[in-house]
């Protein structure tokens, strides 16, 4: 079971239904903790890596594994306090557009620091909930400025940005606060990087896991380019789509795109060898 | 194998303006960022931005970096 759920979901169907976790009380970034993971001399610099330095890396190079495992835990344990995300589908995020206000769309700080991109380029970022009323107070954070959507325009975006390819995450900030709502894609996004380059879980798999169905699926690959998680391939010998369901994070891209309904998202509860691979 | 990556900051003044070794770099090793924290009521200036190699595992050596960087400001070796 999802350890978010168990803690925070208070009878809800999953932890990011529950209206409390979006709620004014929550709201209190801890800024120390936040500013004291990133100190290094380019804090900002470190674009999703700032969790993680040099000594990983190396550790990595030296297959130094007792140092990688105590680092990878170190910034495990500090995300999941302040700031770790979580996969979900894009009916997931139309519903909490539905739960949570206000919604506003603004610039995306990984985008920003993997590619300098200029603002006006950049808005594929959403902020929730009362952190986004004070957003003038820090005006390099929302660098670009924000649009604060209604309910039904958020659906708009973020249904637009899925057609687009990018994967929806939701963002604590001070867990369990959840503020954001992100759009991502490898290799812009900070948090899919860490997670896929490194295994460090800043980003956590969805609740489900999509399956194709080979009766259906006509091997026509409209699906390959929707996965943004190394988990879908094409095989040639059988003219399939190819789910690596260890691999897979339920976002459900990949289904979005099928013509022939040939791809399903089920449950990680119903897989017993999946029920923990968060 | 790691690359040391150093970028010269008194060559390289406006990266968020130049950004071109952010989008030559095939493997997206760079970072932009800035040498000064959140700063409340004021947007942070462009000479306070700075780039470094944050990626390292993902650096070919192809050099492309420091051939396209107008200032001359890079600098990889392994």
């Amino acid at each position: 079971m999802c350890v978010w759920c168990e803690r925070y979901a208070d009878g809800y169907e999953r932890w990011y239904f529950n209206p409390a976790n979006y709620a004014r009380r929550l709201y209190k970034i801890r800024k120390e903790e936040v500013e004291a993971a990133g100190a290094e001399a380019n804090p900002q610099a470190a674009g999703g890596m700032s969790l993680l330095g040099r000594d990983f890396l190396e550790a990595k190079e030296r297959n130094d594994i007792e140092a990688m495992e105590r680092m990878r835990r170190e910034a495990e344990e500090i995300s999941w306090r302040t700031h770790f995300g979580q996969v979900i589908t894009l009916d997931d995020a139309l519903k909490i557009a539905d739960i949570m206000y206000p919604i506003a769309v603004m610039t995306c700080a990984c985008r920003r620091s993997m590619q300098g991109l200029p603002d006006e380029e950049n808005f594929t970022c959403m902020g929730m909930g009362p952190g986004m009323y004070k957003w003038e107070r820090w005006p390099d954070t929302y660098r670009g400025g924000v649009q604060f959507l209604t309910p039904e325009e958020a659906k708009e975006v973020l249904t637009k940005l899925n057609k687009r390819g990018l994967v929806h995450c939701i963002y604590t900030f001070g867990t369990p606060y959840i503020g954001g709502l992100c759009n991502c894609d490898y290799p812009d996004c900070g948090g899919i990087r860490t997670r896929i380059d490194h295994g460090v879980r800043v980003l956590w798999k969805g609740h489900q896991v999509a399956q194709v169905d080979p009766e259906l699926c006509n091997g026509c690959a409209a699906c390959i380019h929707r996965c943004q998680f190394r988990a879908l391939s094409f095989a040639p010998t059988r003219n399939k789509a190819y789910i690596d369901p260890i691999q897979c994070f339920g976002c459900g891209l990949c289904a979005l795109e099928c013509d022939q309904e040939a791809i399903t998202l089920v449950e990680r509860s119903s897989l017993p060898a999946l029920v923990e691979a968060w | 194998m790691l690359p040391t990556i150093t970028i010269d900051d008194e060559k390289c003044k406006e990266p968020l303006s130049c950004r071109k070794c952010l989008l030559i770099c095939p493997s997206y090793v760079f970072g932009l960022g800035t040498n000064v924290g959140p700063q409340k009521f004021r947007e942070i200036a462009l000479s306070h931005f700075i780039v470094r190699g944050v990626r390292f595992d993902k650096c070919s050596g192809c050099m492309e970096c420091v051939e396209i960087c107008p200032q001359n400001a890079i600098q990889v070796s392994f």
